[in-house]
């Protein structure tokens, strides 16, 4: 099991104490494509966060390859983020000065990986996604389809096995789309287990299972 | 994340800003260029305060008595001082009696000496030798002559300008420059003195004596019992300078109180010495050098404390536009230490910029104040300081905004637009 989660509960101490998540318990098996589908402020980017060890849940318990996370320190958080999970964003959030290769080679900087093998790793990533002939050129200088693939090389550079994608189709049209589930279904493939929020149910049905949200909780 | 990577990141994030990098910067680099320049200047001032002890020799003490001393009470006193001491006696009288082939040679001071003159301020290059000890047991009518170096635009004159008949009496300063005098013979009142030896004195910026111990006029010296017996030719009253070197400061209490004892037993219980400590002169040198630069330090200080304000400022500032990033960053799985290091880095760049700058700022000023005097103070030292005040200032100021950056909660942080 790559993600098994109890009880989850996430509050936020607004006026009105918001109930983000409620009751949320969630498996997810090595392997699998997992989407999650809901209206906005269903939770799911909170859940994805949460999953991603970028939040914390108020109450219940959340285990990463088998591994409870609740008491981890800042740097066994970060270590098992880049160590085990790829993130994949609406909005790419790639540097906009860093050039192609260097996006994509990022998260190997955090890494222990030699620092002589980082780049030779971020060019073969970048040919895999097939952007080979654009290594120097910023986010600025591609198309948004361009960006989301050097966002996905990232999220395969420290070789995770689970990739979490909030709504990566969100800003790209019905082309790049496709070309981003094929690229994901792929990785899938290879063993890479996958959960992905998303709005569309065209895509939602390229993966294995779908899980409906609502009010912070799983329908 | 690696230091490699660290500074990498840092140097981009510094060349993106350029206007907010620079103002950075330059408020550091005017602190360090005040650093460097007040450091520099302490430095020499030390330096030279150091190579002046080295020059006079340890433990010396300087007492002016005015009655002449003779040989005889020079070893009464010399036994009785602890060992390893010497004794230096020299005692002076202006006189205009020199002359040279009929031409009168003025502005000198004559001084009797013994050969211990040589153990203490002693800074001259000789050209042939300087008086012995035989030349004190047997009276030689020998004198040495010192020559200063020449000036800039004194090698335009015309070397004839001196044996033109017009001129009645000639520096002796001027002629020893131009004439060789070593083994010429000179008159002193009626009696004939050839000239031993000619002591080079060096140039004004490599003459490490302290101002108090140069001699400026140009001084002839003869054998002192040669010259306690002519002086009473054309001078009643004597002041002679006693300097003894104990060549230890440990010793130097011990040694006064002999001298003044003995000077007691020679000149009357009543005799009130003036002793004059060298070490007491030295401190008072560095007093004074340490009190000349305290407004310059403070000056420094200010400046560093506005170079790391405007660190703290940018910092504050780059955190503030690069929210978004840090929470990119931390979710690809930086710690909050590699936050932390990364704004640590970059305001460290800045400093080391700052740093540089200022030390250039600082040794162009250094050149500026050095023209004309010749003198060029440069310290790896001062380097290294300068080096480490910024880069101190820098770690400080930037660490506050930094622990503020790496406490950020990456789902926050990737929330801000």
């Amino acid at each position: 099991m790559v993600i098994r989660c109890e009880h989850l509960v996430k509050i936020y101490q607004t006026a009105d104490a918001f109930r983000a998540l409620d009751d949320v318990s969630l498996e997810v098996k090595k392997g699998e494509f997992v989407s999650i589908m809901g209206p906005s402020g269903c939770g799911k980017s909170t859940l994805l966060n949460i999953l991603g060890l970028l939040d914390e849940p108020t109450n219940g318990e959340y285990f990463l390859n088998g591994a409870p996370t609740a008491h981890m320190k800042d740097s066994k958080r970060s270590q098992a983020r880049w160590k085990n999970i790829g993130f994949i964003f609406q909005s790419f959030n790639l540097m906009p000065h860093l050039s192609v290769l260097e996006n994509i080679a990022l998260p190997m900087r955090y890494s222990n990986l030699p620092h002589k093998e980082i780049l030779p790793r971020a060019r073969e990533l970048a040919i895999r996604i097939g952007l080979g002939d654009k290594l120097t050129n910023t986010p600025l200088q591609l198309s948004g389809g361009q960006c989301q693939r050097v966002a996905c090389a990232r999220a395969l550079a420290n070789r995770p096995n689970l990739i979490l994608a909030d709504e990566p189709t969100g800003n790209l049209d019905s082309k790049a789309s496709t070309d981003i589930l094929t690229l994901l279904q792929e990785l899938n493939r290879e063993g890479i287990t996958i959960v992905m929020v998303t709005h569309d149910p065209q895509i939602a049905q390229g993966t294995h299972r779908t899980i409906y949200m609502k009010d912070g909780k799983i329908l | 994340m690696k230091l490699p990577d660290l500074i990498s990141t840092g140097w981009t994030e510094i060349r993106l800003h350029k206007m907010r990098s620079f103002l950075s910067v330059f408020a550091i680099a005017i602190g360090v260029a005040t650093f460097f320049y007040t450091l520099s200047v302490l430095s020499q001032r030390y330096r030279d305060i150091g190579r002046a002890a080295d020059i006079a020799g340890k433990g010396r003490i300087d007492v002016k008595v005015d009655y002449p001393l003779s040989l005889q009470q020079y070893h009464m006193l010399l036994n009785a001082l602890p060992k390893g001491s010497s004794v230096s006696l020299e005692t002076d009288a202006e006189t205009d009696t020199i002359s040279y082939k009929n031409k009168k040679l003025a502005g000198f001071i004559l001084i009797g000496v013994l050969p211990t003159f040589q153990d203490s301020t002693f800074v001259y290059d000789i050209e042939g030798r300087f008086i012995n000890w035989k030349d004190i047991e047997n009276k030689h009518l020998v004198a040495v002559v010192t020559v200063y170096p020449r000036e800039k635009d004194e090698e335009r004159v015309h070397p004839l300008y001196f044996s033109s008949e017009t001129a009645d009496i000639i520096l002796l300063s001027d002629f020893s420059k131009r004439v060789n005098l070593l083994n010429q013979q000179v008159m002193i009142g009626t009696l004939p003195f050839t000239v031993v030896g000619l002591l080079h004195a060096p140039p004004i910026e490599k003459d490490y004596r302290l101002p108090e111990d140069r001699e400026y006029f140009l001084e002839v010296y003869l054998p002192y019992p040669v010259w306690y017996d002519i002086s009473s030719l054309w001078r009643q009253d004597f002041s002679t300078r006693i300097r003894v070197v104990t060549g230890k400061d440990s010793n130097v209490r011990q040694a006064a109180s002999i001298l003044v004892s003995f000077l007691r037993s020679q000149f009357g219980a009543e005799f009130k010495p003036q002793l004059k400590f060298f070490q007491d002169t030295l401190r008072r040198y560095n007093r004074e050098a340490w009190h000349g630069l305290k407004t310059m330090i403070f000056m420094g200080i200010v400046a560093m404390i506005a170079g790391g304000i405007g660190i703290m400022n940018v910092t504050m500032a780059i955190i503030f536009s690069r929210t978004k990033e840090i929470g990119i960053r931390r979710a690809l799985g930086a710690s909050r230490r590699d936050i932390l290091f990364q704004f640590i880095t970059e305001a460290l760049l800045l400093g080391l910029c700052g740093a540089i700058l200022g030390m250039a700022i600082g040794y162009i000023s250094l050149l500026y104040m050095a023209e004309g005097t010749g003198q060029m103070t440069f310290s790896w030292w001062v380097v290294a300081a300068s080096i480490l005040i910024a880069l101190t200032t820098s770690f400080f100021f930037a660490l506050y905004p930094a622990y503020q950056a790496a406490l950020l909660k990456p789902v926050n942080a990737l929330k801000y637009e």
